[in-house]
């Protein structure tokens, strides 16, 4: 099982730190005039911590599965998503390899590079956290929505190998603050991650995507 | 006038005719000469089922049809693509069966053996479908699905929630794995991605080597990822091919050299460009008769059998020189010929008659080998006798009266002569032979192929480092059934694990680990819940948790469909990824079932002689490098029964040829000495003998019957003698330029070769010299 669940692990932990972070250097209301200017305001430098609340939603399931916890960004290859509620669980990436500790069981440890595809990944997601929209597009078709107050950034995969795993990914925020992350899949499932000031707030049980969308914007 | 018509048009009728028997020949050698490459053509035949199962292991066995890949000279991520792709590549391959860099790979199991997951799986030997059990695994599963993985697990879940299919692929993986990075493996030092390709042909096939190995690098060149990958390949097939393309390389600059020295040789002696060709005649008749009946009379002809074929009938290259040297000016050539083919046809028909022996020796490849010599050596003494001469200009010269004849005749009467030699030569020779200590018999089946030390080294690397199979020990199990054969592997396994634990082996691999007994899996069947029970025990589990309702239906069906299934065997796996790795350690041959455990790491091989004394008779221990080397010696006792019936009949053919027995030892005992003092030299200088020196040893004795003969022959008259001087000293010029030039080689067997005949032509003429005495006039 090991090998096969580091696969998507890159594409969900990096854009969190991308996005998630302007707190306290956002220069106020300046508009989203285009991707660069956006870009720029949402790169920063390691290290940084945020917490996060993860509602997925999935074909096989009745009702969707809400996990909140922190993830923590130590540099270009350094990464760490711990789970607090309702279970227990750490993933580290450190270079190359990947471990999984789930409450008190023994690290199962892989490698993070399967195959080229999230190696694409990784340094795409990288470069959004530098800001470096060149090496962005080299993997993503980018799209930017809205006006300064809800903004959305659209990314879509080129690569058809990325395109397997991951359907879309949509960046929700607000001036220069990301507060929300939506990754479909093919299979149609949806996972939205609520970070920063958004991670505070209270998910139902049963909440519905509709609801979740009016907390992003 | 009319004469000289009528020898043209004879000379052209019999060119005609030997141009015909040439083409027949050559047609035959092109429509059924099929070379193989097997060693079992050249080992006796097995008296016994471990003989025969020791014969095969030797040659097909699962570790001798490893090979070894390492890829290098990139980062270790570029690596691991290229191997990722390199073997999908093999794996699409006809060429290869099982071939494995690491990855693991749901499509191990198709379809139809997916509801066998829970039969392979040993999780029912422990655990029980009840709701806690399931209750714990959904609770995984749903941690599972909020975890980055989900995308990949989503497929899986509603057929399988336990995930028993990767708990089975999970097993199936090497006990001992090379370290992984992206995924495959590679060498600890981490710089070389590594993977194991086994090859459908034997070990020993160096031509069905030659082609998988040609098939593997041309797809790494296809898929490589940068122009600065290489590819390393080790093995027993690499090393054959390996050893096969140098020695084939060798024996073509030998070859050249060779006919660059022959053609001086010839030029110098007899100063006739016509001369030089025509001598080629019947050493190239000997060749293409010789390999038109091995491949007329056996299926396959040995490699070995046309390389050495090739090398005995170098005798025939002393017909035309004796033949030549006894023109003289006047003389029509076909009179010549007429006169000394006597003493030509007691050469010839004593060598013939010599490998008689070698035809019922027992071993396929030396009754090859005598029938290529006798069809060979008999059409070079018929071209000398009927052809050559007929192509030949009426001499000019009597080489017998030539500066070098003349010079040799001097320095020949002058020499003292000593009646005590021959007794004195023998005495010393059999003392050296009988009294200095040191191995007689090389046998290392690995020096008939020796491969450069720096190669095994590499090997050995990889080996280690991909924990591929003892290639020495392997145990073999024997059953009248498969199953049977599965639970006596399935009993074994609980010795050997203790064995590892012991650390007296690394680990062990067998068919039961793959494909468990019938027993076993109607065990587990019989743990399996009814289709009632199961859902209600699904649906305790599930309670309160976020899977749709319903979803599990199709694990349901598939658990219910375990109940009833015929147990998985070796006939159900047929056609399947899993047939390949099962069919490797699992045979079927001689009406039983042979069943094979592959070693690793094997530090104590006691303890494994411990567990097969134990077995009563149904399990041994295969030790491959002993069996390898009771095979050489056995061959080798066959090889030199035949050598001393061979030498009995040469003595007798000679015996009746001179008619008289005093005569008989004149022309025989140079040789029979000379034979002795190579051994002697040999042995003195520390050499442990081997296959080929022995077919050196009689080539060397072939051409000292020749010296022995012509000289004998022309004792009685003072210009005879000096021609068979003039012929012996050619001959045996030629000889020492062939075979010194195989000397100077690289390659232990051609050097072991070349350096035996010298020393034997150079004994044996100069013996010859000493011992054959001009009779006083």
């Amino acid at each position: 099982m090991g090998r096969v669940r580091c696969g998507v692990l890159v594409l969900l932990l990096l854009p969190a730190f991308a996005m998630g972070q302007q707190t306290s250097s956002a220069p106020g209301a300046a508009a989203p005039a285009d991707i660069d200017a956006l870009l720029h305001r949402l790169a920063r430098p390691a290290p940084a911590t945020t917490a996060f609340v993860e509602v997925h939603f999935s074909p096989v399931l009745s009702r969707p599965l809400i996990v909140s916890g922190e993830l923590q960004y130590d540099g270009p290859d350094s990464l760490a998503r711990t789970v607090t509620k309702p279970y227990s669980e750490h993933t580290e990436i450190h270079g190359d390899q990947v471990s999984v500790v789930r409450g008190s069981g023994t690290p199962r440890t892989f490698s993070l590079a399967r195959a080229p595809d999230l190696k694409t990944l990784l340094s795409s997601f990288s470069a959004l956290l530098g800001g470096n929209r060149q090496q962005l597009e080299q993997s993503f078709t980018l799209m930017l929505n809205g006006d300064d107050a809800h903004w959305s950034i659209n990314l879509t995969p080129r690569d058809s190998r990325v395109a397997q795993r991951v359907a879309r990914i949509t960046v929700n925020g607000a001036a220069g603050l990301a507060r929300c992350m939506t990754t479909a899949a093919p299979d149609g499932s949806v996972t939205i991650m609520l970070m920063e000031d958004a991670a505070q707030t209270l998910v139902a049980p049963d909440t519905d995507r509709a609801a979740l969308e009016k907390v992003c914007h | 006038m009319p004469l000289n018509a009528s020898r043209r048009g004879s000379a052209r009728l019999t060119a005609l005719l030997w141009l015909a028997l040439l083409a027949g020949a050559g047609l035959i050698i092109q429509h059924s000469l099929r070379i193989s490459g097997d060693l079992r053509l050249f080992m006796p035949t097995p008296h016994d089922a471990v003989g025969r199962l020791l014969l095969e292991e030797v040659s097909e066995g699962p570790a001798a049809k490893l090979l070894l890949v390492s890829i290098q000279g990139a980062p270790p991520e570029a690596l691991a693509a290229t191997s990722q792709n390199l073997s999908a590549a093999l794996r699409a391959d006809p060429a290869f069966g099982f071939v494995s860099n690491g990855e693991q790979r749901l499509d191990m199991v198709p379809d139809a053996l997916l509801p066998y997951r829970y039969l392979l799986s040993t999780t029912l030997d422990t655990n029980h479908l009840d709701a806690d059990y399931l209750h714990a695994q959904l609770q995984e599963r749903e941690q599972d699905l909020a975890s980055p993985a989900a995308t990949l697990l989503t497929p899986l879940l509603p057929r399988d929630p336990t995930l028993e299919l990767l708990k089975v692929l999970e097993a199936w993986e090497p006990a001992h794995q090379a370290q992984q990075l992206f995924d495959v493996w590679f060498n600890p030092a981490g710089n070389a991605a590594l993977l194991i390709a086994q090859t459908r042909t034997a070990g020993f096939d160096p031509n069905g080597q030659k082609r998988a190995i040609e098939a593997l690098r041309r797809h790494f060149n296809e898929v490589r990822g940068s122009p600065s990958m290489q590819l390393t390949i080790a093995g027993t097939g690499a090393f054959a091919v390996t050893m096969q393309a140098r020695s084939e390389a060798d024996a073509r600059l030998a070859a050249m050299l060779d006919s660059a020295g022959m053609v001086l040789l010839m030029l110098l002696a007899y100063g006739s460009l016509r001369r030089v060709l025509l001598g080629a005649l019947p050493l190239a008749t000997a060749g293409i008769c010789g390999l038109g009946a091995a491949a007329a009379l056996f299926d396959s002809v040995h490699g070995i059998t046309i390389a050495f074929g090739f090398t005995l009938t170098g005798v025939a290259l002393d017909y035309p020189i004796y033949l030549f040297s006894n023109e003289q000016p006047g003389v029509q050539p076909v009179a010549v010929a007429r006169a000394v083919w006597p003493t030509l046809a007691t050469a010839v028909v004593a060598v013939c008659v010599a490998y008689l022996a070698f035809l019922v020796s027992g071993v396929r490849g030396l009754a090859q080998l005598a029938t290529f010599n006798i069809v060979g050596l008999a059409a070079a003494g018929l071209c000398t006798r009927y052809l050559v001469p007929r192509l030949l200009p009426v001499g000019a010269r009597d080489h017998g009266e030539g500066r070098l004849a003349v010079l040799l005749s001097k320095v020949s009467t002058r020499l003292p002569r000593l009646p005590w030699l021959a007794p004195v030569i023998a005495l010393i020779g059999l003392i050296a032979v009988i009294g200095i200590p040191g191995p007689w018999w090389d046998n290392d089946l690995g020096h008939l192929t020796p491969v450069p030390e720096s190669m095994v080294r590499e090997y050995e690397t990889l080996q280690q480092a991909l924990g591929a199979p003892d290639v020495r020990y392997l145990l073999a199990l024997q059953a009248p059934t498969p199953d049977a054969l599965l639970v006596r592997e399935e009993s074994l396994a609980t010795q050997l694990d203790a064995l590892t634990m012991q650390h007296a082996i690394g680990g062990f691999d067998q068919a039961a680990r793959y494909l468990p007994s019938a027993g076993v899996q109607q065990r587990r069947q019989a743990a399996l819940p009814d289709a009632k029970t199961l859902a209600d025990n699904l649906d305790r589990a599930a309670k309160g948790m976020a899977f749709k309702p319903g979803l599990f239906a199709p694990f349901l069906a598939d658990v219910a469909r375990a109940r009833s299934l015929p147990p998985l065997s070796v006939d159900t796996v047929a056609g399947t990824p899993l047939a390949l790795t099962v069919g490797a350690l699992l045979q079927h041959r001689d009406g039983g079932w042979t069943g094979l455990v592959t070693l690793t790491d094997v530090r104590e091989p006691d303890k494994l002689a411990a567990v097969a004394a134990a077995s009563g008779g149904t399990i041994h221990l295969l030790d491959l490098k002993q069996a390898a080397e009771d095979l050489v010696a056995h061959q080798r006792q066959r090889i030199v029964a035949s050598v001393a019936a061979a030498a009995v009949l040469l003595l007798l053919v000679v015996a009746v040829s001179c008619r008289s027995l005093r005569r008989m030892l004149r022309v025989v005992t140079p040789m029979l000495l000379s034979t002795l003092v190579t051994l002697a030299v040999l042995h003195g200088a520390g050499v442990a003998l081997n296959l080929f020196h022995l077919i050196a040893l009689v080539l060397a004795a072939g051409l000292g019957l020749d010296y022995g003969l012509f000289l004998e022959r022309a004792s009685h008259e003072p210009a005879a003698h000096r021609r068979a001087l003039h012929a012996v000293t050619i001959c045996a010029t030629a000889a020492c330029v062939v075979f010194a030039v195989l000397g100077s080689s690289t390659l232990p067997v051609l050097r072991s070769i070349g350096i035996t005949v010298v020393l034997g032509v150079l004994s044996n003429f100069l013996l010859a010299q000493l011992l054959i005495r001009r009779d006083p006039a």
